[in-house]
């Protein structure tokens, strides 16, 4: 907190803690030099506030520039954010308190250089916060250097010949803010004579009634004089501003639509049930079919590879296998591995399943080899361990794997069945089913369940993918058989 | 007969002289000042009270908020200064509320989904992200289920607005959170900086992938240097947890949150690229958190009015004063939130030193290198800020060496080399194994590496 609190009726504390403690004179004066526009853009936004009655509700968020500072003056909640951050920070806040009352205060180097992603993605979205833009073509703070809306030929210690060509044009940041589809109302003022002024503190009681009823985003650019760096006096300052600040960035409402209050995002649940529901959490216990660990595969812990390229369907595949598995009380895990090509691209899965914990997650030495497309088959065949199996799709694949000695090689048309069954898609499930039949892995009705488990949204497909899964049991049996 | 309009003052101390009334008063009834005013060193301007009608118009051209005024400000009146109504009275802290979790069947999830659990659990609603391969998921997931909540998923423009956005809500006093990617990590760098020095609370998941620069998007343990010794610019530290699965990515989420609260400084879960994609069995805790609200949160409401977010201390010694309050904290945060966990620890000889996947992977060899009767170990640093020296200096006892495995050029080596340094530990033999560019060590090559070190005990 930063000072005496404000007396009732007030916005400004009644007495600031700055420099010093708020010892002396600065505990009843601003930082602002003589005749700056940022005193009276201060006292017309305390105004508005107590005016509308929102002095608990609001929290002004500071910038970096010569109004870092203003929270040594307003008497409401306050934060000061980092140099062109203040539109992301209140929008935090907004986030965080709907009701809450957000105001956004920057000057021309914080909002138009820095920060201009953060006004733009903020005026865009049209959340309700207001900002007050305080524009006088110059960078205070540091001394004077030329800021995105120095006029041309401006002299500033960064443009020490007057502001040429390749320094850019000055920039209009209503017109821009005004152009974006989530702003609702930007208006430029000035400060120069009392005309001018009532029309700023109109605008931002304006600017604040809006984000009291929720109506959308608000900008007030002001024409502030900075006399100590345009090297004017006070009143050649205010002169400047009417007679050529003002004739390059114009005064008036730029945009002002009327918008029915939208802004609700309603209070946070905590309710337990609540979130189980929406985290997809399965109260009932899950019924198990198998006795004991597939021990014939490996006393501790099975690895099972399985790959294809992107689009086969090798990782929804994994997937399935991994939670049955877990359904079945073992531990198991599933990593992917993929280029970056949402489909056509290398798409590799190891799987593990183990009796109690999986120590490594990946798969260098599998004892299963799922493959679906040549290149995969290829590349893995060998690191298939001896007494391993690899199955491949030869509907997809003709040339037979090389493999180490003792690995059983298991020719399954899976993209041909699942062509018959008119679903080429269900490949990956007529491969589990062979993956079955071959390795007695888990049990087939393990399968079913989280085949049912995982259709639960779309029922209409489950007779097709149980039909896939038997369909691939059965070209294992046949193979045997043959 | 309307009320006679209270006379306006000049209080000449607190004018700074510049003028802008003169202009503003149709009675021309202000004047510059000729005379230097003895307490400010500037010559307020000089009403003429004859001529003044007290129209008040004056007032609004004043830039002071206390310049022109109806009534004589008090300079430095003590009892405002000092005095027992000089504050606005602090609120109550409304304490976090621990709710029930009926049982449930364990999840099977990915590591970044776990992540997003956890975070819902802690009561998290405000989540901020932008889209960063291999963290995404845990924005979509959250861009599906916060609104079921009433709560929030907002995408950022950028990485840096992300930070910011966690910088407003964090400081709201409410728990928010976002899912990043080592460049993402990168440019929230001076966010973190803001939030460790307003003392703000906030977890950031930083699923690492291999650098410098683009780099890929494979698993690497790539920014451990950076959240350990570089989170911006300043005095800058937070508590770093390595998770190694699926599990241990919703289990240390979750505490997180309890953790940035306690300390009120951001805490960061160190994930690699595997650990966001790799799915597993998740049980769920027996509890949630409905979160309440600190003391000093700038919510924006009457409670709070009085409250101020900011790490600007004018005043030197001020500055110093606050950077010695942090060391403190971090001091505290190194003595009560070292966290290590071990495989296969008894009678180790050799100490395999690992964190995330890597942990993993190593487990599997020390598994296989005890099964040939090879006295290996595994300790695995689960906070990697503060590393948890007491734990290993207990380790170092009876070791004869350790081997760190890891997937970055030493950065956990440097810091575990770093924290015997500071404990003043005896030397020990320090080898390592490591990969980058999003190639983990495997077990087979860890396996090996200490098989060649460690001789078979009977």
């Amino acid at each position: 907190m930063s000072g005496t609190p404000a007396k009732t009726g007030a916005a400004f504390f009644e007495h600031f803690d700055r420099h010093a403690h708020g010892k002396g004179l600065k505990g009843g004066t601003t930082h602002y030099c003589p005749g700056c526009g940022h005193g009276l853009a201060h006292k017309y936004l305390a105004e508005a506030i107590v005016e509308l009655g929102v002095e608990d509700r609001t929290v002004m968020v500071s910038p970096v520039g010569c109004a870092v500072f203003l929270f040594y003056y307003f008497d409401t909640g306050n934060t000061q954010a980092a140099h062109g951050r203040a539109p992301a920070v209140a929008l935090g806040h907004k986030f965080a308190n709907p009701n809450s009352i957000v105001v956004s205060y920057q000057g021309d180097g914080d909002l138009a250089s820095i920060g201009l992603a953060e006004i733009m993605h903020a005026a865009q979205l049209g959340v309700p916060i207001s900002v007050i833009f305080i524009n006088n073509a110059i960078y205070g703070m540091t001394g004077g250097q030329m800021a995105p809306t120095t006029l041309m030929g401006q002299w500033s210690s960064t443009t020490p010949e007057g502001r040429g060509p390749m320094q850019g044009q000055p920039m209009h940041v209503s017109e821009v803010i005004a152009k974006l589809d989530g702003a609702s109302y930007v208006e430029r003022c000035a400060l120069f004579g009392q005309k001018e002024r009532k029309r700023a503190k109109t605008a931002i009681k304006k600017a604040l009634q809006m984000q009291v009823e929720g109506r959308g985003f608000s900008f007030v650019e002001i024409l502030a004089e900075c006399p100590t760096h345009w090297g004017l006096s006070p009143q050649d300052s205010e002169a400047h501003v009417r007679d050529v600040l003002s004739k390059v960035f114009p005064l008036g409402i730029v945009k002002d639509e009327v918008r029915e209050p939208w802004f609700n995002p309603g209070k946070p649940t905590f309710d337990a049930e609540k979130v189980l529901e929406v985290i997809d959490a399965q109260r009932e216990p899950v019924k198990r079919f198998c006795t004991k660990f597939p021990t014939h595969l490996d006393p501790l812990d099975v690895s099972v590879k399985l790959a294809g390229s992107g689009g086969d369907g090798a990782q929804t595949a994994a997937m399935l296998l991994t939670r049955a598995a877990i359904a079945e009380g073992y531990d198991a895990t599933h990593i992917p591995s993929y280029g970056p090509e949402s489909r056509g691209g290398t798409s590799y899965a190891d799987v593990h399943v183990a009796k109690d914990e999986v120590l490594s997650p990946s798969a260098p030495a599998p004892h299963v080899l799922v493959a679906f497309n040549a290149p995969s088959l290829e590349k893995f065949s060998m690191s298939v361990r001896p007494g391993g199996i690899v199955i491949y799709d030869s509907g997809m694949i003709s040339k037979p794997p090389e493999v180490q000695a003792g690995v059983r090689v298991l020719a399954v048309p899976c993209a041909s069945i699942a062509q018959k069954l008119g679903a080429v898609v269900v490949k990956n499930v007529v491969a589990l089913g062979a993956l079955q039949e071959a390795t007695r892995l888990l049990d087939e009705k393990t399968f079913l369940g989280e085949l049912d488990r995982s259709l639960k949204h779309k029922t209409n497909l489950i007779p097709l993918n149980e039909a896939a899964f038997r369909e691939g049991a059965k070209a294992v049996r046949e193979l045997k058989a043959s | 007969m309307a009320q006679p309009r209270p006379e306006v003052i000049v209080t000449e101390a607190l004018c700074k002289g510049c003028g802008r009334c003169v202009d503003a008063c149709p009675k021309h009834a202000i004047h510059l000042g000729t005379e230097i005013n003895q307490v400010s060193g500037l010559m307020p301007v000089h009403i003429d009270h004859d001529v003044c009608n007290d129209c008040g118009l004056c007032m609004s051209a004043c830039p002071e908020p206390y310049g022109l005024s109806t009534e004589l400000y008090e300079l430095e009146d003590p009892k405002k200064l000092y005095g027992e109504n000089a504050r606005r009275p602090k609120p109550a802290t409304i304490p976090p509320r621990k709710i029930a979790l009926p049982k449930v069947e364990p999840l099977v999830l990915k590591g970044n989904y776990a992540s997003a659990i956890g975070a819902i659990l802690a009561g998290c609603r405000h989540v901020f992200g932008y889209p960063i391969t291999p963290s995404t998921e845990g924005a979509e997931l959250m861009a599906k289920l916060q609104p079921k909540l009433h709560g929030v998923f907002l995408q950022a423009c950028s990485e840096v607005a992300t930070i910011n956005h966690m910088y407003g809500t964090g400081g709201a006093g409410l728990p928010t959170m976002t899912f990043t990617s080592s460049p993402g990590f990168s440019l929230m760098l001076e966010g973190i900086s803001y939030m460790i020095g307003t003392q703000l609370p906030g977890v950031i998941v930083n699923v690492m992938r291999p650098g410098p620069g683009l780099g890929y998007i494979g698993p690497e343990q790539s920014d451990i240097k950076l959240m350990c010794r570089g989170l911006g610019h300043g005095n800058t530290h937070a508590i770093v947890l390595a998770p190694t699965s699926p599990q241990e990515m919703l289990d240390l989420t979750f505490e997180a949150f309890a953790l940035s609260f306690k300390y009120r400084n951001p805490v960061i879960i160190a994930a690699d690229g595997f650990l966001g994609q790799i799915t597993g069995r998740v049980t769920l805790p027996d509890h949630l958190i409905d979160p309440g609200l600190p003391d000093w949160a700038v919510f924006g409401d009457a409670a709070h009015r009085g409250n101020l977010n900011s790490s600007i201390f004018q005043d030197w010694v001020d500055l110093e004063k606050h950077n010695e309050l942090l060391c403190e904290k971090y001091a505290l945060m190194q003595a009560n939130e070292q966290r290590s966990t071990g495989y296969r620890l008894d009678g180790a000889r050799t100490l395999v030193i690992a964190c995330n996947t890597p942990a993993r992977t190593a487990k599997a060899a020390v598994e296989r290198l005890r099964r040939e009767g090879r006295p290996a170990g595994l300790f695995q640093p689960v906070s990697l800020w503060p590393f948890p020296i007491k734990a290993l200096q207990q380790q170092l006892e009876t070791v004869k060496r350790v081997v760190v495995v890891e997937a970055s050029a030493g950065q956990l080596e440097d810091e575990m080399r770093l924290a015997l340094h500071h404990a003043d530990a005896p030397k020990v033999e320090i080898h390592h194994l490591r990969h980058m560019g999003g190639i983990l060590p495997n077990d087979q090559e860890i396996y090996e590496m200490v098989r060649g070190l460690t001789e078979v005990e009977q």
